[in-house]
């Protein structure tokens, strides 16, 4: 029997869902959203359990993943019910849910939060600098190493254990029973989606904005693979840092446009933008601007009298690996890629059971 | 214009010879008051004479209206300006109204003309019958519509080429280029607001095709297919003349739609609907007919069981919205919509596609006045005392009936012109009456101070 939960759009409006009691269930958002279909019919339904707080219903669905925010339900319904952006504060909810340590939540639904952490970091990096006595050859080094060190134990303590927990809700709670094997069948769908995110571009009208996206993703792993692994900071070899150098200009261009689009507020999935929002792709456009500044002033050796420089990227840097990747919105990037791999398992076994 | 403009004196002035302006001054003339009965258009009869049957009788429209309309037509107490316009009313005091009036030329002489339809064979000129809504053409010299009151030809000067063809061909010699606009200065004791409504046009929701797709017709269309004096004398579909198979009925186009700025119920929709679906199944023994629909308001009299008759015949009722229309290569089209009962998305294949398009307000009712007619958030003419006396405007002695005050059904609106009128006949017999002492200012009084 489903629990209703009376309270659950009360929580949802402080993760940006709004206005969506006024749905009066007509279903022209689903029957207007290209990437909708028979045997995965969203967002219609996904408003109904918000209205009515079917939590368990929301929390075993991938179909928050599965929508890629072309804005097209919102501008076409009736009721100014925005099941776009409450598709999209869903998404914010299960990562808060899970998120095991809690923290996802706690910085999505209160701003200052979110501030306090952000200058915890800066604190620490402060920190950091004054223990190395402001030696910049030391700073790059431990710079470097926190890198490789943040990436790891971020991924180890906090995203393998959200992937499980996620997996834990979509797959065993809904009562999906498959063979192993089925796993390493759909393998392949987990790696399509992750890198080439190819169910955005069905979205109408979608299509430059999926490419941006696109390149902006490859040069986001680009970049961590050129700093982290070919050490970019430190090589001498011209084809690396020609590299990094395309790799940073190509982050900083295409967030510039993101964030054009919020300000200017003109697409659908721009209008609504919440902290998270803007802390992502403010700090990513940060990262790519930095990293390419500090590079440049190795070039032209100007980095030791600009010791601030490096500094600022390695703050902006720490604050993205600590805060925003492991509880911020960086998350969509493996929340939906996993979303469509259980998809696929899901509809390798027809064995779904009859819900609870 | 040279035009001398005339004065002339009447009791009332109804405004709008539809169903419910023709209504009005029926109540009004009956009971001996001189009434002065302006249509803007070449006919009267407004939307209902255009319709094929009305719910939930299924009585013939037409049947319903002519008698009442060459009633009016007859009658000694009304007077009846066709192709007129009002403008510029203004209140002066109790039962001292003063307006203008502009009358267009009909290039013809009504009263010479036989309906003979000698110009319309010669006229060279075609162009869309306004009257079929678009399914056929008509000439530039035409009679409206068969059951059009006056009936007489109309010279459509914006489209005449000036051949003088139809001049030469008139046995009675009524066509006459030389008629020019009229101007009336009129005063008036009371005034009737009978001004209709618009219908909701489908092309500014361009997903649904209509204007591209052949087959995506509207309800007025419809209507019109299926009426007695309809174009082909048969349900085709606009695109190759087939006679369709699968017809489907989109309801709430361009109502409870915050997106096209109509966020109300149009309240005659799903009547409608239902009963173009009924008459459908008779003419088309064979066809399916299904309503996609949201919620069905059969709230009236009998209206549930018309709704209940119709589910009985076999229309097919499927609750959800359309959320797009696409044409296919035979000029079938797919209507794409998340069936609510079963919460998938689906897809169905149809022939042919009925917008019910919803009722709008007709928003040159507030341009008529000098002073300022007061309007209701959705632009409808604003009933101020609408629970104890709905026919009253913000402007006393001004009345509304019909669906000049909101979207309604034809029971409702004549039940609204009843109101209008008996409210107008107990403000003019108010007039040799000792008036109560009224404090503060009089409308129009010191409007130079």
């Amino acid at each position: 029997m489903a629990t209703i939960n009376p309270k659950f759009g009360k929580n949802l409006k402080k993760y940006g869902g709004f206005n969506f009691n006024a749905c009066y269930n007509c279903g022209n958002c689903t029957a207007i959203c290209s990437i909708s279909t028979k045997d995965s019919s969203f967002p219609r339904e996904m408003v109904r359990y918000s209205v009515l707080g079917v939590e368990d219903e929301i929390i075993t669905s991938t179909k928050p993943w599965e929508c890629y925010y072309c804005g097209e339900c919102s501008t076409h319904c009736p009721q100014d019910a925005n099941p776009g952006e409450l598709m999209m504060s869903l998404r914010r909810w299960l990562t808060a849910k899970y998120d095991w340590t809690g923290l996802s939540g706690l910085f999505y639904k209160y701003l200052p939060a979110t501030i306090l952490a952000m200058l915890a970091v800066l604190a620490g990096v402060i920190l950091f600098a004054n223990r190395a006595e402001w030696n910049l050859e030391s700073m790059l080094h431990f710079g470097h190493l926190f890198e490789m060190i943040a990436i790891a134990t971020v991924f180890a303590v906090i995203l393998a254990p959200n992937l499980v927990r996620m997996w834990y809700f979509t797959i065993i709670k809904a009562g999906v029973k498959v063979p192993l094997k089925t796993y390493l069948t759909a393998l392949n769908d987990l790696l399509v989606h992750m890198f080439t995110q190819k169910r955005a571009k069905d979205c109408d009208d979608n299509h430059f904005r999926w490419l941006e996206h696109l390149i902006l993703v490859f040069a986001y792993l680009a970049l961590l693979f050129t700093t982290v692994f070919l050490n970019w900071f430190g090589t001498e070899n011209l084809f690396v840092i020609i590299l990094g150098y395309v790799e940073s200009a190509l982050i900083f261009i295409i967030t510039v446009d993101f964030v054009k689009d919020r300000i200017q507020k003109k697409k659908a999935l721009a209008k609504k933008s919440q902290p998270s929002d803007w802390f992502f792709v403010i700090w990513l456009l940060l990262m790519g601007l930095t990293a390419f500044l500090v590079r440049l002033f190795i070039d032209i050796n100007i980095l030791e009298s600009n010791k601030w420089m490096y500094l600022f990227h390695l703050m902006v840097l720490a604050q993205w690996a600590l805060i925003i990747v492991p509880f911020g919105k960086w998350t969509h990037f493996l929340y939906r890629s996993f979303a469509m791999y259980f998809v696929k398992i899901k509809s390798m076994k027809s064995g779904v059971k009859v819900k609870k | 214009m040279k035009t001398q403009n005339k004065n002339i004196t009447y009791d009332a002035l109804v405004i709008g010879a539809g169903i419910a302006g023709g209504e009005a001054a029926l109540n009004l003339a009956n009971t001996g008051f001189k009434v002065l009965l302006v249509e803007k258009d070449d006919s009267v009869g407004g939307k209902m004479i255009l319709l094929s049957k009305v719910f939930p009788t299924l009585d013939c429209s037409a049947c319903i209206t002519t008698p009442k309309f060459s009633e009016i037509a007859r009658h000694p107490n009304i007077t009846l300006f066709t192709g007129s316009q009002v403008s510029n009313i203004k209140k002066h005091g109790e039962n001292n109204f003063t307006a203008t009036i502009h009358k267009k030329p009909r290039y013809v002489h009504v009263e010479d003309c036989t309906a003979c339809q000698k110009c319309e064979q010669v006229c060279p000129v075609n162009v869309k019958d306004q009257y079929q809504y678009n399914l056929v053409g008509r000439k530039a010299a035409y009679i409206p519509f068969s059951i059009c009151s006056p009936k007489a030809a109309v010279i459509d000067i914006d489209n005449c080429t000036l051949c003088g063809a139809c001049e030469r061909a008139c046995p009675t010699n009524c066509i006459d280029f030389t008629m020019e606009e009229e101007v009336y200065d009129l005063q008036v004791k009371t005034i009737v607001l009978s001004t209709g409504f618009k219908l909701f046009d489908p092309l500014k929701m361009p997903r649904y095709g209509y204007g591209v797709y052949k087959n995506v017709v509207t309800s007025m269309q419809m209507e019109r297919l299926i009426a007695p004096t309809r174009p082909f004398n048969n349900v085709l579909r606009p695109g190759d003349g087939k006679m369709p198979d699968k017809i489907a009925y989109v309801l709430c186009t361009g109502s409870r739609d915050v997106t096209v700025g109509n966020p109300i119920c149009s309240q005659i929709c799903c009547m409608y609907s239902i009963k173009q679906a009924q008459l459908l199944m008779g003419a088309l023994p064979m066809a399916d007919v299904t309503i996609y629909y949201l919620n069905i308001r059969s709230f009236g009299k009998g209206f549930e069981e018309f709704y209940e008759q119709a589910k009985g015949m076999g229309v097919n009722f499927v609750k959800g919205k359309i959320g797009k229309i696409t044409e296919k290569e035979n000029g079938s089209l797919i209507l794409r919509y998340e069936d609510i009962n079963s919460g998938k998305l689906k897809e169905a294949e149809h022939d042919l596609v009925v917008l019910s398009v919803g009722a709008l307000p007709n928003n040159e009712a507030k341009g008529l006045f000098a002073d300022n007619l007061q309007l209701d958030r959705f632009n409808f003419v604003d009933q101020v005392e609408l629970m104890t006396s709905p026919a009253k405007t913000n402007i006393d002695g001004v009345f509304v009936a019909g669906t000049a005050s909101a979207p309604m059904d034809i029971p409702d609106t004549i039940l609204s012109a009843g109101s209008a009128s008996s409210e107008a006949i107990s403000y003019l017999m108010k007039e040799n009456a000792p008036q109560p002492p009224k404090s503060g200012v009089k409308v129009g009084q010191f409007s130079g101070c």
